[in-house]
């Protein structure tokens, strides 16, 4: 599993805007952690827990989806047939996994969605267009391509790690922590500083105006699943 | 045009123990660049090359801090006083690390990010790629992601996204520092375009070779001053012995000489068996059926950015768990997950592979025998830090060391392992001269102490300097294998040249 911005457009599949993604995004998650299990707020929830699988597919990340899926039937088959059959300690433990999976993994997913399917010029096309200042949209843009980077950085010190044959032998957990932490914060650090330096001497610049290459506009799908969020999030505060 | 008048710049730092210091790194610089010249600046590390691009592209004073004196003017208008947004239209630069110089992901985003931030409208950019596109032949680099281009195409991104702004003048830090050669042919021929465009280039660097036709002036930095100039005509004179005086890498490949006797003659060897390993990709990966390689001497691997150096490598470290081959050594038959035990890496970026507070402990965490007392593991680790000259750094952070002594901490925890096989990937890539010397001379130290060594490598004067035998791969398999001698070498340097 990667992590960080989507790196190509594919200009195949419909591509939704970065804001429908987003009022989706607040709308899920509001409704999901928020939500009660029964009449209204029932369906709204069910709909919610559509909508990152739908969107998962259409992007093709079939297994993810398949796996969210799996795990959400789960903790609704724990939550309606397990748990009303067992009592103590187990009932209680199984009762908090569940409402944490059943709460919080669709938010979770509707996130990992955002993230995967939005590229960095994307996403700053579409701060920019909501007025959003540079001072919050760059730090941002610059975190999520960080991903991926810290990924590279651990695995060479996973090797590293495994060739001077430290880790496996340490029983100490902290040990390990500070094996992997020292290294990757020193990387990372001297990253970030190139990183900045290099995009200064490209003229990025908090203050100024800047164009954009990458062309994203609100259909009407758009306007649809705005809508659509929007009428959710009023139900779920009505009722 | 740039001048620079009587420029004096010390960075401010913090030493070991937190107090502020300066750091002195050019001094008294008067320097005069004119439109459309190409300025080569070299010298040994530390020299201050580095700091005079910085001071064109203005990120000294606007982003490394200290103290600056004199002045630095574009066209008669003051870098420091200007907005460095403002200097990014007229110069665009190029680094060192192609790792860290990208704020996008995509590379099409990234091409056009400079263009983007000084507010030219999307069109012009859009048709400036397709241009820049046409004439570099990138069609395939365009819309990928980032993480998957090599260091090679990194740069050439870079260099594309210089061709869309199209500033007068372009500063360019050590770009060849990863590249092998190929791809150092390819930003040959982009500099050369450049050049006949009329842009101004001033171009840090140690490999010189590929710069020879191409510079109008070099000078040669020692200290943070100028020390030497020389025109065109003088550059294309110089020799390999008048290099090797000045202490800077030759400026032709064919002149640098060997004069190594070989002195391995040993007739054991070592076997590489059905070592098959491909890449989740599916496109890149390595196909050996059967190599047999002299144990106790220097072995290069070389061949061409992607032909699977650096996997076969990791294979022969076992860092590839799927990889079924075997590597035979003294009669033992070794699996991936034995060779581990037996294997050891320098790492081309050796910051990932040192983990504890101080060089001795470093040293001594590679002594993994539970029966020796910790004050036997300490004496032995001072014993292996005073032979590679690091015993006065014993007692360091091994952050605070330069590149070198921290190349030099981690071969001395690979001495400390008494693993039989070491590995460098890339040992000399941003290297000096003298600092090139150096870890040739440690790796014939490693020799003679009875280790067999690999080389990952595009250092043509390194392998001359300290290996004895080749392996060239290409497209994952070994093309050739050979004792590397006196008569061979032309071989060695037609790859090169190419």
């Amino acid at each position: 599993m990667e992590l960080g911005l989507s790196s190509t457009s594919d200009k195949s599949v419909k591509k939704l805007d970065p804001r429908t993604k987003l009022c989706l995004l607040i709308a899920i998650s509001l409704i999901m952690v928020g939500g009660k299990t029964v009449g209204v707020e029932y369906i709204l929830r069910v709909i919610c827990a559509a909508i990152p699988f739908v969107l998962l597919l259409t992007v093709r990340h079939i297994k993810s989806a398949l796996i969210y899926v799996m795990l959400l039937g789960l903790s609704v088959f724990c939550e309606g047939s397990v748990i009303p059959n067992i009592s103590g300690a187990p009932n209680l433990i199984l009762m908090i996994l569940c409402g944490i999976i059943s709460r919080f993994v669709p938010g979770y997913m509707m996130g990992w969605y955002t993230v995967r399917s939005t590229s960095v010029s994307e996403f700053m096309t579409a701060m920019d267009r909501m007025h959003v200042p540079y001072f919050i949209t760059i730090p941002f843009s610059v975190m999520f391509r960080y991903f991926p980077t810290l990924g590279e950085e651990y695995r060479s010190i996973h090797d590293a790690m495994k060739m001077r044959e430290i880790g496996q032998s340490v029983k100490n957990p902290f040990i390990y922590i500070e094996y992997v932490l020292v290294p990757i914060m020193m990387s990372t650090v001297r990253i970030a500083d190139e990183l900045s330096a290099a995009s200064l001497t490209k003229g990025l610049c908090a203050g100024g105006k800047r164009t954009h290459i990458c062309q994203i506009s609100i259909k009407f799908y758009d306007w649809l699943l705005m809508l659509g969020s929007l009428v959710m999030i009023v139900l779920f505060f009505v009722f | 045009m740039i001048e620079f008048k009587n420029v004096t710049f010390a960075y401010s730092s913090t030493d070991a123990d937190g107090r502020a210091i300066e750091q002195g790194s050019i001094s008294g610089i008067d320097l005069t660049i004119q439109n459309g010249e190409f300025v080569v600046l070299t010298g040994g590390s530390g020299c201050g090359k580095t700091t005079i691009t910085r001071l064109i592209n203005g990120l000294i004073p606007h982003y490394y801090s200290g103290t600056l004196n004199g002045d630095v003017l574009i066209d008669g208008k003051s870098v420091p006083n200007t907005p460095i947004f403002e200097t990014a239209k007229k110069v665009g630069s190029v680094f060192q690390n192609p790792r860290s110089q990208f704020f996008n992901v995509n590379t099409t985003d990234e091409i056009a990010f400079a263009a983007e931030n000084q507010c030219i409208a999307p069109e012009r950019i859009l048709s400036h790629i397709a241009e820049t596109t046409r004439n570099m032949q990138i069609e395939k680099l365009l819309d990928r992601s980032i993480f998957e281009l090599s260091g090679g195409e990194k740069q050439i991104i870079a260099c594309a996204g210089i061709n869309v702004l199209s500033p007068d003048i372009v500063v360019l830090d050590e770009p060849s520092s990863n590249l092998d050669s190929s791809a150092i042919m390819k930003l040959k021929s982009i500099l050369a375009d450049w050049k006949s465009q009329g842009k101004t280039i001033i171009i840090a660097e140690h490999r010189l070779y590929f710069l020879r036709e191409l510079a109008d002036r070099m000078l040669i930095l020692e200290g943070g001053r100028i020390t030497k100039e020389l025109q065109a005509d003088e550059v294309n004179k110089l020799t390999f012995a008048d290099t090797e005086r000045m202490g800077i890498r030759p400026l032709s490949l064919e002149d640098i000489s060997f004069s190594r006797e070989s002195s391995s003659n040993h007739n054991e060897m070592l076997t590489l068996e059905s070592f098959i390993f491909t890449y989740k990709d599916g496109k890149h990966g390595i196909n050996i059926p059967k190599l047999e390689l002299p144990t106790n001497s220097v072995i290069a691997i070389i061949g061409h950015n992607g032909a699977g150096k650096s996997t076969l490598a990791r294979n022969i470290c076992g860092l590839e768990k799927k990889c079924k081959g075997t590597l035979t050594l003294n009669g033992k038959k070794l699996k991936a997950k034995d060779r581990l035990h037996y294997c050891y890496m320098i790492m081309q970026d050796v910051n990932h592979q040192l983990f504890t507070e101080s060089v001795r402990d470093e040293v001594m965490l590679s002594m993994t025998d539970k029966s020796m007392p910790d004050e036997q593991k300490a004496q032995k680790a001072d014993e292996i830090l005073t032979q590679l000259d690091l015993i006065e750094y014993a007692d360091t952070h091994p952050m605070a060391l330069s590149g070198g002594q921290k190349q030099r901490t981690a071969i001395a925890s690979g001495i400390a392992s008494s693993k039989p096989i070491i590995i460098f990937d890339e040992p000399t890539s941003g290297l000096d001269l003298a600092h090139m010397k150096q870890v040739a001379v440690e790796i014939l130290k490693l020799r003679d102490m009875g280790k067999t060594v690999f080389i990952v490598t595009h250092d043509l004067e390194l392998i001359l300097s300290c290996c004895d035998h080749i392996v060239r791969l290409e497209k994952g398999e070994a093309a050739e294998n050979y004792k590397l001698y006196k008569d061979i070498a032309a071989r060695l340097r037609q790859f090169f040249a190419n």
